[in-house]
């Protein structure tokens, strides 16, 4: 491995990192198509290695967020028993079903509904300058997702 | 205004439902897409939360990540078990992932309620972009 390709992928990481704690999610959705494109492993691989990054990148992000008070970890528990369970059940399922309708069905889904997030904040963020405040972290006039 | 923020983003939350079906159900259509499709987590988990739980932004992002990491470590459990990982490579990825991850997390406690849902709604276009156009 080259010096170059060293602190490459340690700056994917980095993005990796920020993406994660910042939206909550894995960064699977980056790291995978980084693993298989840009260093051509196998799709399984990349998919197992995506899974041991994000674990103790999960864990320090979680830390951070838990000194704003942030994290429901009630709510957490109960997220991740359902996860586990419907894991193990979309791996079953996804030998039995037509996967490319269900990914363009779960495709739609995601972008009416990031369409929506999008266009309720611009609300939220027009609402909240019309207060006059020019305060960014003005609360929120409806409390609606 | 300090008593505004902690009632919006901590403190209070008169909005919050705390029944335990809806999370574990919200958890199990995240692992099913996840499984199915290889996405999944979080972008499934937060607008969920936000919807069917009355989370704001901020407590949705923050608890769909604490939820990701059993979820993560049952899933690479199965992979290491199968010999899928490349430590190697894991340990780079981590390396940087470990430096971001606080910077995100300060980054997402500084963004404004709005801004930060504009934000994640644009990543699930781009999500779904990234899904319809394989």
């Amino acid at each position: 491995m080259s010096p170059q390709l060293i602190v490459g992928i340690i700056l994917a990481g980095v993005t990796v990192g920020i993406l994660s704690s910042l939206f909550g999610v894995g960064g699977g959705i980056l790291m995978v198509p980084f693993m298989v494109l840009a260093l051509e492993k196998g799709q399984h691989i990349s998919e197992g290695t995506s899974l041991l990054v994000i674990l103790p990148t999960a864990v320090i992000g979680v830390l951070v967020h838990r000194k704003h008070d942030f994290v429901s970890f009630r709510h957490a528990g109960f997220l991740a028993l359902g996860g586990i369970g419907g894991g193990y059940l979309g791996a079953e399922l996804a030998l039995n079903l037509p996967a490319e309708t269900l990914q363009t069905t779960f495709g739609v889904l995601v972008a009416i509904v990031g369409v929506r997030t999008v266009t309720r904040g611009a609300r939220q963020m027009r609402a909240g300058a019309s207060l006059g405040s020019g305060e960014s972290h003005a609360p929120p006039p409806d409390d609606g997702p | 205004m300090l008593m505004q923020r902690g009632l919006h983003r901590g403190g209070q939350r008169p909005n919050e439902k705390h029944e335990i079906l809806p999370p574990v159900l919200i958890g199990a259509l995240a692992g099913v897409a996840s499984g199915l499709l290889g996405v999944g987590g979080g972008i499934v988990m937060v607008p969920l939360l936000t919807i069917f739980v009355g989370f704001n932004q901020h407590r949705a992002h923050a608890t769909s990540l604490a939820a990701i990491v059993p979820i993560a470590a049952a899933g690479a459990t199965r992979f290491a078990i199968g010999g899928s990982i490349d430590y190697g490579l894991g340990a780079l990825l981590a390396l940087g992932a470990l430096g971001g991850a606080p910077i995100g997390a300060r980054l997402m406690a500084r963004s404004g309620e709005a801004l930060l849902k504009i934000m994640f709604g644009i990543l699930m276009i781009l999500v779904s972009v990234e899904l319809l156009w394989p």
